[in-house]
């Protein structure tokens, strides 16, 4: 139509919403049109009647925009989010399945999330962290993991180019002697460039200088900020102050900033670690050791010139130590720092991720049906707002709006769960996960749970939108909405599906679960070689200031463990350098006099370890041949050991170990005499294999070597409360020497528990993960079946009015939840399989396709949809044929 | 019954002229004498409320006379008992278009 102005009203038209364009568009024109027209016939065609008209046809532009405003406002986003709350609140109880679904599912994942983002992805807590680096040692083709020794620590610093710094760090106890009562404090040893190494100014004062790190050095020490702020109430005036530490005077020089350390946040103080540079040992690995890169150096260049360092040993190190690191075959083995500092952690937090992930999507999938339930109601309504004009991305938020707000509040409820959940946890967590001090909620991991709401909201609102998409509504509109007597099966896809995702997931997990309790069942079973009930320990170290003597620390020692045995209601009491299962082993290189090692055959280690009188018979360690230690081993003279099942085995098989003589490796040293055999013991860990074993007497070495042990465990059996005896062990010790401290006072059962910790702590999380993804499978299946029945009341009052029996329609029911039961179960069981392998390092004793484990899960699954269908089914074959039939 | 919309001083008269049968949206203009851009909008809210309704014209009687057909408004059920409440608010307006030949 080419009136004047038409081409004005069709700009204006691209205002209006498309469904009501065509019509104002035609509207307009025809307004246009005849306005012309009588303006021509009535002949008065004056240039004011033209403009006239001109301005008239302009305010199409007005009409237009309020077109578009009108839309905009029926449809605008805060409208949506109004309409929906409106409708959600209508719907109290399906809105809080939803919201306590949601909560559950982004809780466990946020709570999870936060640990995994304070160990494993949050750089280390030090200025360019990804220069950091973790030098360690590798002996007899990995055989031996070693840290760092002085002489390495001496040749790197002086030689390796690619390290802009080195430091070691050796963690210790001090005794710490204030007004009051003796505190024993964790403390760390550390090279002067460790603050350097680490990048760190200390807040008052400054760290240490390179005198102090050398033999003759001052007595220094730097504090940690708790310590200041707890012992000296954060008073700026303590540097330059002198404490008492294990009897030594130590000034105090700086403090160092909050949250400060390395490789834990345990370390109290530090303390220079002194290296003489004359007297480095190189096969002493005692200390940590780790360094800075130099600009433009790479882990790789630093790796390469380190290996070549060691293998120009002999340059450096005295000719017997280059000689015995070369056949051990040394190698230097440098990591990243925060990989060592994680260390293997990690692959148990991804799976824990992962598990409530699963769990999360589940919850997800839970949601999605409720929802798609709601739209089905909804599509009269959403078609009719089609009708009136409302575009494709306006049903998009109609949808949108619903899951939005649900994923919000459920995140909002989530996160709080989260934040209770993780400090929960934090008590339960077995102390050795590392970085566990930096973990917390804070703002990545708000970041992260309103992350995963939205993706929540995108997935659970996606489902129904598929389902009742625009194109869907129209042909919903022109059928009149009515329901259908019949069910079409496409119908249902989308909700079957969503029920066999569900109960595949909640087979994956349940099968973690069974085979980490499987394995945590194993771990309980393994026998530790020691009967840990009944038994108290505590660790005592007795400083050089206190008792100078080796002699009389050694008596110190006897006698209190003589007072100790002397106490009612105590059966035995022993002493041990550590405790097995503490943490912690040293090991030695071993020959024995009747099998001298053939030439360049590598050297032989054992575990060794000091075992006072009475160490056995405390712990119940079974004697199997000779007898155990008495109160005059280990005086200057005498050269008795004890040996391990395995070691006395190794060496001699089917003969008697007793009285043979064995000596470590170096040449001028004297032969022990093996005085009898007890059994083996699980020192490191429950998972590893007792090793072979050599305890020694805990004060050896005559006058030519006064070395002496002067921290020890103390171990007691008493016949009732272990506990119960702190005091008295308290009071003992104190009679003695009221200086000397006891630290860490715990029953054996704790120690063993403590063992077992890690697994039990996953088996907790993948046990809770895949209960709750149990029960919200079966919500799954029993929403589904209910549903499906309503739907179906019609036609099954059909069939029963044409004699169906009420036992044949329950079994029909059930058949359908078993139909998605079984399907489930079979893809969850293919899933299993192939995700198994990620689950094999964390299990003990079980195979990762364990097919009991396997069977039972399915089995139980099974048995629970068989449950959750037959509800269901009751109330279908009671339903009432006549009633049914006139209900439509 | 409830209020369906304010009942203005304009929308009481582009009511009146519907009634009195100016029933295109220029004629209402015309009648009315408001200025022509608020005209549409009332009639576009008032037709949204189910006061009016809309309807296209006789085709052929628009081909005869070689334009377009037009669109024009009714009142409906409602919209009679809207112009009861104009009648009792706006008595002057309704003598003005009563001075016309009323053709609803």
């Amino acid at each position: 139509m080419d009136t004047p102005g038409s081409w004005l009203i069709g700009a204006a038209s691209r205002l209006v919403p498309r469904a009501r364009r065509d019509s104002w568009r035609r509207e307009w024109e025809a307004e246009t049109a005849y306005a012309w027209t009588s303006l021509r016939r009535s002949g008065r065609t004056s240039r004011f009647a033209t403009l006239r008209l001109w301005a008239r046809i302009l305010t199409c532009t007005i009409d237009a925009l309020w077109e578009r405003k009108e839309t905009m406002k029926m449809t605008g986003f805060l409208n949506d989010v109004r309409y929906a709350l409106r409708g959600l609140l209508r719907y109290p109880a399906f809105t809080t399945v939803a919201v306590i679904t949601l909560a559950l599912g982004i809780g466990a994942t946020t709570a999870v999330f936060t640990l995994v983002d304070g160990v494993l992805i949050r750089p280390l807590p030090f200025p360019r962290p990804d220069r950091l680096l973790a030098i360690e040692h590798q002996g007899r083709d990995g055989q031996d993991q070693l840290p760092i020794s002085s002489g390495l620590y001496v040749t790197y610093r002086e030689q390796a180019a690619s390290l802009e710094a080195i430091a070691m760090y050796q963690a210790t106890v001090v005794n710490l002697v204030g007004e009051g009562e003796p505190e024993r404090i964790p403390a760390e040893a550390v090279t002067p460039s460790f603050f350097q190494v680490l990048g760190v100014q200390p807040v008052l004062g400054r760290t240490f200088t390179e005198e102090e790190g050398a033999p003759d050095g001052e007595q220094v020490v730097v504090l940690s900020d708790g310590l200041w702020r707890r012992n000296f109430g954060a008073d700026p005036s303590v540097v330059g102050r002198t404490l008492d530490m294990n009897g030594v005077s130590r000034k105090v020089v700086g403090v160092m900033p909050p949250d400060f350390g390395h490789p834990n946040r345990d370390a109290q103080v530090w303390l220079p670690l002194v290296v003489d540079q004359a007297q480095v040992s190189y096969g002493g690995f005692g200390a940590g050791g780790i360094a800075r890169l130099s600009s433009g150096s790479s882990l790789e260049g630093a790796a390469t010139e380190l290996q070549g360092l060691v293998d120009r040993l002999s340059e450096f190190a005295p000719a017997d130590e280059a000689a015995f690191l070369k056949q051990v075959n040394l190698k230097a083995v440098v990591h990243p720092l925060k990989e060592a500092v994680v260390g293997d952690v990690g692959r148990t937090l991804w799976i824990l991720l992962g598990t409530v992930g699963f769990v999360l999507l589940i919850a997800c999938a839970n949601v999605a049906n409720l929802l798609l339930v709601r739209a089905e109601g909804r599509q009269r309504e959403l078609a009719l707002r089609v009708a009136v004009g409302a575009g494709r991305a306006h049903v998009l938020r109609a949808f949108m709006g619903e899951s939005l707000l649900l994923a919000a509040a459920g995140g909002a409820l989530g996160v709080a769960v989260a934040a209770l959940a993780v400090r929960v946890s934090l008590g339960l967590v077995p102390t050795d996960i590392p970085r566990i001090a930096e973990v917390g909620v804070d703002l990545r991991v708000l970041g992260f749970s309103a992350l995963v709401s939205l993706g929540c909201a995108v997935f659970f609102g996606f489902f129904p939108l598929v389902r009742y998409g625009t194109g869907n509504l129209a042909n919903q509109l022109r059928e009149g909405g009515s329901r259908g007597g019949t069910t079409g099966r496409e119908r249902h896809r989308l909700r079957n599906t969503l029920v066999v995702v569900q109960v595949a997931i909640a087979l994956v997990l349940l099968v973690g679960s069974g085979l980490m309790f499987r394995s945590f069942v194993a771990l309980r079973a393994v026998d530790p070689g020691f009967r840990p009930v009944g038994v108290l320990t505590a660790r005592l170290s007795v400083p050089t200031a206190e008792i100078p003597g080796a002699a009389e620390t050694a008596d110190f020692f006897l006698l209190l463990r003589e007072r100790l045995a002397a106490q009612q209601g105590v059966e035995a009491a022993g002493l041990v350098g550590r405790v097995p299962l503490s943490g912690g082993v040293s090991f030695m290189t071993i020959e024995v006099e009747d099998q001298p090692r053939a030439e360049g055959e590598l050297p032989v280690f054992a575990f060794q370890a000091s075992a006072g009188p009475g160490y056995f018979e405390t712990m119940g360690i079974p004697l199997l041949e000779g007898r155990t230690f008495r109160r005059e081993d280990g005086a200057a003279g005498t050269h008795a050991v004890v040996v391990g099942k395995a070691f006395a085995q190794h060496w001699w098989p089917d003969q008697s170990a007793v009285g043979r003589r064995l000596r470590s490796f170096f040449p001028d040293e004297d032969w022990w005499e093996i005085v009898g055999v007890v059994g083996d013991v699980h020192l490191q860990s429950l998972e590893d294999q007792p090793g072979e074993m050599v305890y020694f007497p805990p004060t050896f070495g005559a006058a030519a070597n006064p070395f002496v042990n002067r921290t020890l465990d103390v171990v007691v059996r008493t016949s009732g409360d272990p506990l119960q005896f702190v005091a008295v062990l308290r009071r003992e010790v104190r009679d003695l020497n009221p200086r000397i401290p006891l630290a860490n006072p715990r029953t054996m059962q704790d120690v063993f528990e403590g063992a077992t910790a890690r697994t039990s702590f996953t088996m907790a999380l993948l046990g809770s993960a895949s209960g709750i993804a149990l029960i919200l499978g079966l919500v799954g299946i029993y929403g589904v079946i209910s549903y499906l029945v309503s739907q179906r009341t019609r036609e099954i009052g059909v069939r029963m009015a044409l004699g169906a029996s009420a036992p044949s329609v329950r079994a029909m029911v059930v058949r359908q939840g078993l139909t998605l039961a079984g399907a489930g179960v079979a893809v969850g069981l293919v899933a299993a399989g192939l995700l198994s392998s990620l689950m094999s390092t964390l299990l003990y004793g079980i195979s990762a396709t364990d097919p009991v484990t396997y069977g039972a899960v399915a089995l139980a699954l099974v048995a629970v949809a068989t449950l959750a269908s037959w509800l269901p089914a009751r109330r279908a074959a009671g339903v009432d044929p006549s009633r049914a039939l006139r209900a439509e | 019954m409830g209020k369906l919309f304010s009942l203005t001083y304009p929308t009481a008269a582009v009511l009146l002229a519907i009634r009195h049968g100016h029933r295109y949206g220029f004629d209402v203009m015309d009648a009315t004498g408001l200025p022509d851009g608020t005209v549409y909008p009332i009639l576009r809210r008032l037709e949204r409320r189910g006061v009016l309704t809309g309807a296209w014209e006789d085709e052929a009687k628009a081909r005869a006379e070689q334009r377009p057909p037009r669109r024009y408004y009714r009142i409906t059920r409602v919209g009679e008992e809207a112009l009861t409440e104009v009648v009792g608010r706006f008595p002057a307006l309704v003598r003005v278009f009563a001075a016309e030949p009323g053709t609803a």
